[in-house]
């Protein structure tokens, strides 16, 4: 299986040992020469003002947009959840692909950044939000809340997307990576419940 | 639950910068082309290092004014400078929610013996080095992200080099070394024996190591990517050029392409001048700033 990670900057390493450690193959996007083929996608964490910048010159959003509406399973953390939100408070809409509003930084600056419990799915651990952005609002009932950290909506799911506002490459726990490893598996026939 | 400035937190911030461009600005003008331009930070100072360093006299902590004016101007994290071993200009930095504390040899040092505590504040620390041994004695007081030390303000990369070559050197000593050789290596590195046992379980450095001091074009920013820095620090190189916001865009594609020569050239053509440099050898040693931290 090969994963598809976006690389223009950010946390994509930390994901690239996420999906060895599962024993499928990282590719490191960059250029649209390396999105053939790919089982699954995955955008990272990092900041989305610098990846929307750096894609004026790739040129590769057209293609990865495509690529996640064919159904292929796509996974989003924190700056890339904000690239795939239908609507972005103090940012750009890039990759429209889940009903949600979205707000940078919502939670303040890097001296509010914590680590907080999250239900992900029916697990509970501690992730890192790293001036993480907040899901404000659900726009349509397509979209599934799938992980909470107090009463913060901090991870939905849109048929094939999964989109969170932490890090669970961070933590590569057992319990996310024995649901990254069947989210993939699963391929386009990816539930949506 | 909910706790706020774990080490997790603060090295997982170094983490989303990785292979991204930091920049150096002196107010909000500058901060917002940086933004503009693909910069994954800035780092907010009175006067970027070439100034200081043809000013002369003491450098210190710029004016809360400054600070607060780019804190206010862009939405991507924003750092600034305190002295060596100056812990209360840190502590108002904290106070004002800075996004990353360099404790940084540019500035005049202000103990020269000890480094901050830096294991005590909310906000991170980013750390100069020049050897192992430096990088581990920083991220042992708490650092969460080393740099380079290069030789700042000057346009000139050979330090950089130096410094990132002898990193490397001495990381894979470490990380090729058997278990009871680790003593003997901290005694020869001045590195202390809980930061190379973490670099050993880790099979890395335990923290992001940008590329810092006398980057100044599309070219020196590749070069440090391909020798393996995680990502670029530019000072003095953006806005003492030209055109700075073409060349801090140029630098910034050149970041993440670090491995296409085709593309490099590419973003090299047509660039204006960059700043003018200085040859490293006309410094005398009390102009290397990089001989600043202990």
């Amino acid at each position: 299986m090969k994963v598809g990670i976006l690389s223009f900057q950010g946390s994509f390493f930390d994901h690239s040992k996420s999906i060895e450690t599962i024993g499928y193959s990282p590719v490191f996007i960059k250029h649209d020469t390396n999105i053939q083929d790919l089982d699954a996608l995955i955008l990272p964490g990092g900041e989305s003002t610098a990846m929307n910048k750096i894609n004026n010159y790739q040129n590769i959003f057209n293609d990865l947009d495509i690529l996640i509406k064919s159904g292929i399973p796509t996974l989003s953390t924190c700056a890339g959840t904000i690239l795939l939100a239908n609507q972005v408070v103090g940012g750009n809409i890039t990759i429209p692909n889940i009903d949600i509003q979205i707000t940078r930084n919502a939670y303040g600056r890097q001296t509010e950044s914590f680590e907080g419990s999250v239900s992900f799915f029916d697990n509970e651990d501690i992730y890192c939000f790293i001036r993480a952005p907040k899901i404000t609002q659900l726009l349509s009932d397509d979209v599934k809340v799938i992980a909470k950290h107090d009463s913060d909506i901090v991870g939905v799911q849109q048929k094939n997307i999964v989109a969170l506002t932490f890090h669970p490459e961070l933590n590569n726990d057992r319990y996310y990576l024995d649901w990254l490893h069947n989210f993939i598996k699963e391929g386009k026939n990816v539930r949506t419940f | 639950m909910k706790i706020e400035s774990t080490d997790k937190v603060k090295k997982g911030l170094a983490e989303m910068l990785k292979g991204g461009v930091i920049m150096d600005v002196v107010n909000a003008e500058q901060a917002v082309i940086a933004e503009k331009s693909g910069a994954v930070a800035v780092m907010a100072l009175e006067r970027i290092p070439a100034d200081i360093r043809a000013d002369g006299g003491v450098a210190r902590m710029s004016s809360v004014g400054v600070i607060q004016e780019v804190m206010d101007s862009v939405s991507i994290p924003v750092m600034a400078k305190a002295r060596i071993g100056h812990f209360v200009e840190a502590q108002i930095l904290d106070s004002l929610g800075i996004d990353f504390i360099d404790e940084s040899e540019v500035l005049t040092p202000a103990d020269e013996v000890n480094h901050i505590n830096k294991q005590t504040f909310k906000a991170p620390f980013v750390c100069g080095a020049t050897d192992i041994g430096e990088a581990t004695r920083r991220i042992a007081e708490g650092a969460s992200m080393i740099r380079t030390k290069g030789e700042a303000g000057t346009g000139n990369v050979v330090e950089a080099v130096r410094h990132m070559r002898t990193i490397t050197n001495q990381l894979n000593e470490v990380l090729t070394c058997d278990e009871n050789q680790l003593v003997a290596l901290g005694k020869k590195f001045g590195a202390p024996l809980n930061v190379l046992q973490q670099i050993k379980e880790q099979n890395k450095l335990p923290v992001v190591n940008f590329a810092a001091g006398g980057i100044a074009t599309p070219a020196d920013a590749a070069l440090m990517m391909q020798l393996g820095c995680d990502g670029v620090f530019v000072g003095s190189g953006i806005f003492k050029s030209g055109d700075p916001a073409e060349r801090a865009e140029a630098i910034v594609i050149a970041t993440t392409n670090f491995n296409d020569p085709k593309i490099l050239g590419e973003v090299s053509k047509d660039l204006g001048e960059p700043m003018v440099g200085i040859n490293i050898d006309t410094l005398s040693e009390e102009e290397k700033l990089a001989k600043r931290g202990w």
